[in-house]
């Protein structure tokens, strides 16, 4: 029958129309889709052009666009902890005294300072005003930093204060604040009594806790002082104009602040608060922002951008730090020894946890410290170790004999519970059983149980990290003093407190510096830790923004210096 | 009158007439000609191969492929399908510190560049009074001298450095940059290219399981390291298994989701379209009032209730959330159904026969919406898929290392740009599958319908 025949003729026929039918549909689909597109950018265009948020940089204007990780809770210099306050807090304010560009101390608010054994005084500059057009006095520093260690204020950052006479039992509430060691013998003088010889107290001022709060104005905002753009009174180069609680900040210029000239940039515009690394990086591609933070994963996108790409060390160091206890086998020098020559911490960095900006420990002291005139790291370079497996096994075998055992019992390293410890764990543990045969059990821990337990002693190896409290190399340098209670180990030698007691009671320079020279040593002969890494942290700056510095202390990055250029230069 | 004269012929059968109207052809099922009718259907048809093909990928296919989704290949991150496999064995790794005369001038590679390392080493170069600055690029240093990611900086005195850093078999641009005393870069440079092979040490072999315990091999043997017929994602895990086991999430979702909700749909729905009146009008208001509620919220409200956090699996949450906010469509459809059905006249007919409402309802009501509620289901499904594929991509679906096509469309749109394949093979298939299930939806809806029967 013919049905059938009808049936295939149409069935192709069909098939046919229906794929013509797709294929039109699908061009339909394009067409629209890319005017659609084209449509939305050309009104994005139309909006944004109406916005002056859209421009990283602006030559005329003297202006640049950035974006901020966090909005700040408050701004507070008694209270504030946090990176993003202490940024906001190093454009509108200034203490006593400042960091230069290459990280040298600076007259600030106070034009000259004397730091002797006993006293530290600051005279202040009597054309140093605040924004409201009122002369900043040594009142004003006196009543902060007597406010920061108020008990009831509880600021967490208060012992950064204790240097100064009778802080610590003032802010332990044993003492009225009336007996703090300050005083003000005149409006533009003031006098800090020492509770002992502090040689970088000049360097601490420098520190947001240290800046200065008016007492009236503070009084008047019943409580709600830094809460608000309107709330907080300005001593630095700019103030707070506009505060959109958690879209925007607009810094603009202070035109009372003392050194006007210095400052290049009438505007910080803070555009966008986000913790997206990927939006960040295409807010900078598309030009809206002057500043990012790379990850490793962006890396590739940021080279085939052909950026200008900058490295620099975030001031952490990581190290493992060995249980020094009576009873452990990591007492013995020479076990400490072997593990020093076979871990190769190039390795760990580069091969293991591969993130850039990176790099391979060498030393207790970071190399972004301050020595006598250079870096310290330059001054005095830490111990080359030259890995050798020979003379591992060597001590390997002397350990044991001094141990009295045959194998070395199964030690405990103590990590963190997250994906870079892991990685990190699992190599020491893969090295000491290749290299040495030492068989190694991780112990994962959550930081406050990881805590705990190295306080209690209960590792033989630990991975641990020191930040900076304060830029001097004692931050790092006290560290393994047998009184502090931060030295988990419990390493304790005489050489090595009689070295840290004369960098804390010394205020000479020169000795100083010679005291952590030697330190540095000793912790490389005596195996005190092994160093891992310095943390670092990749970024791009616009390529017409010059003069911007990034700080392991104070504000991290710092655009107070900066100013834009032609595009052609 | 006439004798009537009878004989036995006249009582034989009459002889039984030929029909003149005959089915010709055998009677056809209501389901045998909707299979027939969409088997005419090529679209529909190539569509259901695509998806019982899917099927078979998803649930033979890990049978047959038989690698683990979660298993990292560190030596091959983020390679694209038919990379280049092969790898040339080296000997263990050794410190080195710049020790060895090389010949050659400037900025010279010691050895040839290998992913085990590279060693640079270079002569002074004038103003260098602050040490040097080597960066490393993948790109060509042009005009704008962006010399890519900066690696350390040297002392004067250093003038070798050893590259370690995640090194990739790919092609290496090196610059070291003269820095001036106070640490600032300088206009002296020099740079340095080389195209980087892969090694493997005797070790890392054995640990992959090319070279077996104990069994050594000349400097320089090639292996070939194992096959990602599609390619590995960015943490070197093989693509075609983390497809096959993120169909499972999708297509649990797709199937299972639907099937419920219809269900539900068609049981609300018959119930309503059967009482009619006021019951009718209250569980249809019930059912505006759910269609209002907003989906993604209630998803976020379950996980909150099911405390279940970032990191771990919101299927069970987005699984209820859809079933029980999705299923008011069916009932609607249902619903209508059934009221034009209950006033047809063969069920009239059968309710005056005695017919009882199990009845009415199971012989001739269901079967007669039946064609609706499959067309429905089978719409219902890329929707869900979808959906599946949308919360994973937006952190809020399945929990790592488990893979789900929208979880790795996630993970692959960060490399874009630089490796699209990771983006391209999981977006490939939701959009496959799911166009499949719409084409096949569409043709079941033209062979299910009654109306339609007997016509082309």
């Amino acid at each position: 029958m013919s049905n059938t025949n009808i049936v295939a003729d149409t069935d192709e026929s069909f098939a046919k129309s229906a794929g013509k039918q797709l294929l039109i549909f699908a061009l339909a689909a394009i067409v629209l889709v890319g005017s659609l597109m084209w449509g939305l950018q050309v009104l994005a265009s139309m909006v944004g052009s109406s916005t002056e948020a859209a421009k990283a940089v602006d030559t005329e204007a003297q202006s640049i666009t950035i974006a901020i990780r966090e909005e700040p809770p408050q701004l507070n210099s008694a209270l504030a902890t946090d990176a993003s306050s202490g940024f906001i807090l190093g454009h509108v304010m200034e203490g006593l005294l400042r960091m230069s560009m290459d990280d040298q101390l600076e007259p600030a608010i106070a034009h000259s300072w004397e730091v002797t054994e006993t006293h530290a005084t600051f005279w202040l500059r009597d054309n140093a005003k605040w924004s409201d057009g009122e002369p900043i006095t040594a009142q004003d520093f006196i009543f902060s930093w007597r406010t920061a260690l108020l008990p009831e204020n509880a600021s967490e950052y208060a012992f950064l204060l204790y240097p100064i006479k009778n802080a610590r039992a003032i802010n332990e509430g044993s003492m009225s604040p009336d007996e703090l060691g300050l005083s003000a013998p005149d409006d533009l003088t003031l006098v800090v009594e020492l509770e002992r010889p502090v040689a970088f107290f000049d360097k601490m001022v420098t520190f947001q806790t240290y800046l200065p709060i008016r007492e009236d104005f503070y009084n008047a905002t019943e409580g709600r002082f830094g809460a608000d753009s309107w709330e907080l009174l300005y001593s630095g180069p700019f103030m707070i104009t506009s505060w959109v609680h958690g879209s925007s900040l607009l810094l603009e210029r202070n035109p009372y602040y003392w050194d006007n000239e210095r400052i290049h940039l009438n505007r910080i515009n803070i555009g966008y608060i986000t913790s997206d690394a990927g939006a960040t990086l295409n807010f900078f591609k598309d030009d809206k922002i002057a500043y990012t933070t790379l990850l490793a994963e962006n890396l590739t996108n940021a080279l085939e951008q052909r950026w200008h790409i900058q490295r620099e060390q975030d001031g952490t160091v990581f190290f493992i730090e060995f249980n020094h206890r009576e009873g452990r086998v990591t007492e013995n020098l020479n076990l400490r020894k072997a593990m020093q020559l076979v871990m190769d911490m190039e390795e760990l960095v580069y091969k293991v946890t591969k993130l850039p900006g990176y790099i391979p420990g060498e030393s207790l002291f970071p190399g972004w410290l301050q020595g006598v005139n250079d870096k310290f790291r330059k001054e005095y370079p830490a111990p080359q170790l030259r890995l050798n497996r020979e003379k591992a096994l060597e001590h390997l075998e002397l350990a044991k004999q001094e141990l009295g055992v045959d194998e070395i019992p199964e030690i405990v390293l103590l990590s963190g519970d997250n994906p870079i410890s892991n990685i990190q764990s699992e190599w020491v543990q893969a090295v000491l059983k290749t290299e040495l045969g030492i068989d190694l059990k991780i112990d994962k821990q959550i930081f406050k149980q990881r805590l705990a337990k190295m306080t209690a002693g209960d590792f033989d190896l630990v991975l641990a990290g020191w930040g900076p409290d304060y830029d001097d190399p004692l931050t790092f340098g006290d560290l393994f003093a047998s009184w502090n209670l931060n030295n988990r180990g419990r390493y304790a030698s005489d050489e090595m407190d009689v070295l840290i007691a004369r960098a804390q009671e010394s205020v000479d320079p020169r000795e100083r510096m010679e005291a952590f020279a030697a330190i540095q040593q000793l912790a490389f002969d005596d195996v005190v830790l092994l160093p891992m890494y310095e943390r670092g942290v990749t970024f791009v700056v616009h390529d017409q923004l010059k003069d911007v510095k990034r700080r392991v202390i104070g504000p991290e990055i710092d655009f107070t210096n900066a100013y834009v250029v032609d595009e052609d230069s | 009158m006439a004798e009537l004269k009878l004989d036995a012929n006249a009582f034989a059968p009459i002889h039984q007439e030929q029909e003149i109207q005959s089915i010709s052809r055998p009677s056809l099922s209501y389901w045998q000609d909707a299979w027939i009718r969409l088997k005419a259907n090529r679209r529909a048809l190539i569509s259901l191969y695509l998806i019982i093909g899917l099927l078979i990928f998803t649930f033979l296919g890990p049978v047959v492929w038989q690698v683990d989704p979660a298993q990292q290949d560190v030596d091959q991150i983020s390679q694209p399908p038919f990379a280049d496999r092969t790898v040339t064995l080296v000997t263990e790794y050794e410190p080195w510190y710049g020790e060895g005369a090389v010949a050659g001038e400037g900025l010279r590679f010691v050895e040839d560049p290998t992913t085990q390392y590279i060693r640079l080493v270079w002569d002074e170069l004038p103003g260098a009074a602050g040490g040097y600055r080597v960066y490393r690029n993948l790109f060509p240093i042009g005009p704008e001298r962006a010399y890519g990611l900066p690696l350390i900086e040297t002392e004067p005195g250093k003038r070798f450095f050893e590259d370690r850093l995640d090194l990739q078999p790919t092609t290496y641009y090196y610059s070291i940059v003269a820095l001036d005393a106070a640490g600032y870069e300088t206009e002296s440079v020099e740079t340095i290219s080389g195209d980087v092979t892969r090694v493997i040490t005797p070790s890392e072999a054995r640990g992959r399981g090319l070279l077996a315990e104990g069994e050594n091999a000349a400097v320089g043997t090639q292996f070939r390291l194992a096959t990602h017929p599609l390619g590995t994602d960015y943490l070197g895990r093989d693509m075609l298994a983390r497809l096959m086991h993120g169909a499972r999430v999708s297509l649990f979702i797709g199937f299972f989701a639907p099937l419920l909700f219809v269900l539900i749909g068609v049981i609300y729905g018959s119930i309503a379209g059967f009482v009619g009146g006021v019951g009718d009008q209250v569980l249809m208001r019930f059912a505006d009032f759910v269609v209002a509620l907003p989906f993604l919220l209630f998803m976020i409200l379950f996980k909150v209730v099911f405390a279940i956090g970032p990191g771990e699996s919101g299927i069970m949450p987005m699984l209820l959330a859809m079933v029980i906010l999705l299923w008011p469509a069916t009932a609607r459809l249902v619903r209508g159904q059934i009221l034009q059905i209950r006033e047809e006249g063969y069920i009239s007919a059968s309710r005056l026969l005695g017919a009882k409402t199990n009845y009415l309802v199971l012989r001739h009501m269901i079967p007669n919406t039946m064609g609706v509620i499959l067309v429905t289901i089978t719409f219902a499904v890329p929707s869900a898929i979808f959906t599946e594929a949308f919360l994973s991509f937006i952190g809020m679906g399945v929990a790592p290392p488990t893979p789900s096509w929208g979880s790795m469309c996630n993970e692959g749109i960060k490399t874009m740009l630089t490796t699209p394949h990771e983006l391209i093979f999981p977006a490939l298939f939701i959009s496959v599958t799911v166009l499949a299930f719409n084409l096949l939806g569409d043709g079941l809806r033209d062979a299910l319908d009654a109306r339609m029967r007997g016509r082309e």
